[in-house]
């Protein structure tokens, strides 16, 4: 219930697919805090024909919307009910269950009903579907995959899930009593429902937010690094000449900036997992595709662009006249290249460093390592050694000594560095010293509310069978606390519940809502 | 019944710091106290730089000559499109004394020796000295690998070729005659191209290396014979054929010819006229481009060039007046927050 409820918070919908009677799926909606007594009302869509199942989802639909427009002040929409119900979904206040039968499922699912049941789906906070086989699990997954520009996550833990693990986008298997079928046939698998919580909230989101800066970050090095060609250009008879030496284009992606980045995919984090799970809203920049869309992707250009034009004129100016200090002039090709090439490793470098959130070793050794390989590589590249073995391959022999023993080859990568870092420092401080401070929806145990106002955890079917299970006493169990959350403490008293739950119940999550960042398969 | 954890042990992922994304790391947070200090630090470093900078390159005195003669009232107008030997000469005059040591530079205008084909035809191989490549030079040379009678050209390629062949000499008018000024020519290349990168074949008398070979098309001696005073500038280590195969970066270039070390002048040359005579062999009427002489002196951070610490000023009152907009913006955040 803590996952449900916390996943809810984050503006995930779950979606309960179960075989069980209406009765059983009810009970374990109202002990697991999906269903709750104070929502506004649950529709029960149980009608054996196609007209009836149509008729009990359009007075579902109108109840919603016509109390909707009821409460609304004044701004009352004429036309077609059925029309632009997308708008309302974001402002239901009050909240609705459906609760839908696996035989109306199956009439609601032709292709002229399953829009309207889409659509009233959706306005509801949580759907129950029981009585439902596989294949109309499969079915429902499809029609909201197809339909609505929302990420589907599937979790099961029998065989008569792997049709709806597959067709979802994330299958998620729960490795448990009914053996490895779902798990063999999911992404990932778990052992406890309860997971979901910690991959979804805290990895998930690490990921996201990783995938942004990695990508942002890539576009912006290789763009400052091309583009310095196009402003020499202008200047070399635009006869396509590189800048770089031959050596230094090839290694530049793979050996001298690809392991920062690297060690910045694989361990940046920006919240630290307690807080990642605390603070379920967390997750919503990644359901809106904030980090990463086409603004972030055209500034990120734009700094690129920027930077490769100071990396190009900055060098220039101090270029068209140099001289070493002994006088003998300087301002040649290869010095020209060397000196650009080192100031784009340390301007490209220092970028990732501000980037970096969370610097473990690893970070470190990657970061410092490439900048120190860098020089190794350059300074033996053009040693005489290599040059007497190879001359016509390193034809820059001798640059690199030459070129960085100069005071004012130094200046001018110091100068440059700082003009190309110190704009992303400005702008990212006034953002955030101009942001508002919001206060995350913290999620809250005391507004669960337990069931045991008019529902006794204990009632919860009609069936026989129970009873001497209960009594007993097998399915008494001590949970295991894997970490110390406090949320885990709450969970013991219905720790059997879950256990039922998780024997009898497929169940299935689906988070559903706006853009997602395409991070999946 | 219910299945504990520890049937999936094999299964279980590990549990190590690295695995579990548990690593200890430092989380640095730019705050305000860290960056606005360190703007304004950056931005009086780099004004105190900038300053230093450009008062080192004031100091440096510069004199330009530019003899190209496009117009018909300058002395080397008559050499400008003549084929045969041409001489001219220019005087001028220095105002001050000019501080030693002196330095004396040729420079091109609009001449892009930084174009991709022309830069990369060249053969390293040939020029290490190797002499199997004096039989063979490789195919960058091309179309100056070889003559129109098939027979190799040492040095190819197009940049050897093009080599810069005026010749100066400098003049002092002192009562009424004319004292040269001597030219040292000695140590004008990188001491690596000098030393490492262009060998000659180890072939004594050098003449019998280029057995089979003839000199590119337009020099007027074949490369052993560039000095024939001295051996040590002969052959490929000719000192100006170095300071010639070194590419220029940019169209406008200025490239060391020799410096002024001898004894009566290694304070500098003294104020008063002098002439400047010019053995114009390198045509650049044909493609609009300049040719000029350069008398400078340098400092500590090179030639006379203004950008640099101009640069330096700029960027470093920037630094501070970002720091101050920072600290505005982030006092009012800090009130607006209070309040």
């Amino acid at each position: 219930p803590e996952t449900i409820a916390c996943l809810n918070l984050a503006d995930i919908k779950i979606w309960v697919l179960t075989g069980d009677k209406l009765e059983t799926a009810m009970s374990i909606g109202y002990s697991c805090n999906m269903l709750r007594d104070d929502m506004d009302e649950v529709f029960v869509i149980s009608g054996l024909t196609q007209l009836e199942v149509q008729q009990q989802l359009r007075n579902a639909k109108e109840n919603i919307l016509g109390l909707r427009r009821l409460s609304s002040t004044g701004d009352v929409q004429k036309g077609d009910v059925f029309a632009e119900d997308s708008v309302f979904e974001e402002t239901i206040i009050s909240e609705y269950a459906l609760v839908i039968n696996g035989h109306s499922l199956a009439h609601a699912l032709e292709p002229q009903l399953e829009h309207t049941l889409l659509d009233l789906a959706c306005l509801c906070k949580t759907v129950i579907c029981c009585r439902v086989t596989p294949m109309q699990k499969a079915q429902v997954v499809e029609l909201v995959r197809r339909h609505k520009m929302a990420v589907t996550l599937a979790v099961g833990d029998g065989a008569n899930d792997v049709s709806m693990i597959k067709t979802a986008h994330i299958g998620v298997g729960i490795s448990g009593q009914e053996g490895m079928q779902a798990v063999l046939a999911s992404d990932y698998s778990f052992a406890q429902f309860r997971y979901l919580q910690r991959l979804l909230l805290v990895h998930g989101r690490w990921s996201y937010f990783r995938m942004c800066n990695f990508l942002a970050y890539f576009f912006y090095k290789n763009f400052a690094f091309t583009l310095v060609h196009f402003w020499y250009g202008f200047f070399c008879g635009f006869s396509a000449q590189t800048v770089y030496d031959q050596w230094f284009i090839t290694l530049f992606n793979i050996v001298y900036t690809s392991l920062p980045v690297l060690a910045m995919g694989l361990f940046d984090q920006d919240v630290n997992d307690q807080n990642s799970l605390r603070y379920p809203s967390l997750y919503k920049p990644g359901q809106q595709n904030l980090l990463f869309n086409k603004r972030q992707f055209f500034l990120c250009t734009l700094q690129g662009m920027v930077t490769s034009f100071l990396l190009f004129f900055i060098p220039y100016g101090a270029f068209s006249v140099m001289l070493k200090d002994d006088s003998s002039d300087f301002s040649d090709q290869q010095a020209f290249a060397v000196t650009i090439a080192t100031t784009l490793v340390i301007v490209v470098s220092v970028q990732i460093g501000l980037d970096t959130h969370y610097w473990t070793a690893v970070n470190h050794l990657f970061m410092w390592g490439s900048l120190i390989v860098y020089f190794a590589i350059l300074f033996a590249m053009q040693s005489d050694g290599l040059f007497g073995i190879f001359p016509s391959n390193f034809p820059f022999i001798g640059t690199a000594r030459n070129c960085l023993s100069e005071k004012s080859v130094w200046l001018v990568i110091l100068l440059t560095t700082v003009v190309c870092i110190l704009p992303g420092l400005v702008v990212s401080f006034l953002r955030i010293a101009g942001l508002k401070k919001q206060r995350p929806q913290e999620q809250n145990l005391r507004r669960v509310r337990r069931t045991s106002s008019r529902r006794s955890a204990y009632a919860f079917s009609h069936q026989q069978g129970y009873g001497e299970l209960i009594t007993s006493g097998k399915n008494m169990r001590v949970s295991t606390l894997s970490s110390s959350r406090s949320l885990e403490r709450i969970a013991q008293s219905s720790s059997w519940i879950e256990n039922i739950l998780k024997r009898k119940n497929e169940v299935s999550a689906q988070p559903a809502e706006s853009h997602k960042a395409d991070r999946l398969k | 019944m219910v299945k504990e954890e520890q049937e999936e042990s094999p299964n279980r992922p590990d549990n190590t710091a690295f695995t579990q994304q548990r690593l200890p790391a430092w989380q640095p947070i730019l705050s305000a106290s860290i960056v606005i200090p360190m703007f304004v630090l950056i931005g009086a470093a780099f004004i105190g730089v900038g300053v230093a900078l450009f008062i080192a390159s004031r100091d440096i005195q510069l004199q330009e000559l530019d003899y190209t003669g496009d117009d018909s009232a300058h002395p080397c107008y008559k050499c400008r499109s003549s084929t045969e030997k041409c001489t001219c000469s220019m005087t001028f005059s220095i105002p001050n004394l000019f501080k030693g040591p002196v330095f004396f530079y040729y420079g091109l205008t609009n001449y892009f020796q930084n174009q991709r084909k022309y830069g990369a035809s060249k053969d390293d191989n040939q020029l290490y000295g190797d002499l199997d490549y004096f039989k063979d030079p490789s195919s960058s040379c091309d179309p100056y690998t070889r003559d129109s009678r098939n027979i190799p050209i040492v040095p190819c390629g197009a940049l050897a070729n093009s080599m810069f062949n005026d010749t100066f000499s400098l003049s002092h008018v002192v009562n009424g005659t004319q004292k040269i000024v001597p030219l040292n020519g000695k140590g004008i290349a990188w001491w690596t191209d000098y030393n490492v990168k262009f060998r000659n074949p180890s072939v004594t008398p050098l003449i019998n290396a280029f057995n089979g070979t003839k000199k590119p098309t337009n020099w007027p001696k074949p490369i052993y014979e560039l000095d024939t005073t001295d051996v040590y500038n002969n052959g490929f280590i000719n000192q100006d054929f170095l300071v010639w195969m070194r590419r220029a970066a940019l169209p406008d270039f200025r490239k060391l010819y020799r410096r002024i070390t001898h004894d009566d002048y290694v304070n500098g040359l003294p104020a008063g006229n002098y002439t400047l005579t010019i053995e114009y062999n390198y045509p650049v009427y044909s493609f609009n481009g300049r040719k000029k002489v350069v008398l400078s002196n340098v400092s500590w951070m090179g030639g006379k060039n203004d950008f640099l610490g101009i640069a330096y000023i700029v960027v470093g009152s920037m630094c501070v007046v970002m720091s101050i907009v920072m600290l505005i913006v982030y006092a009012k955040f800090k009130f607006a927050e209070d309040d």
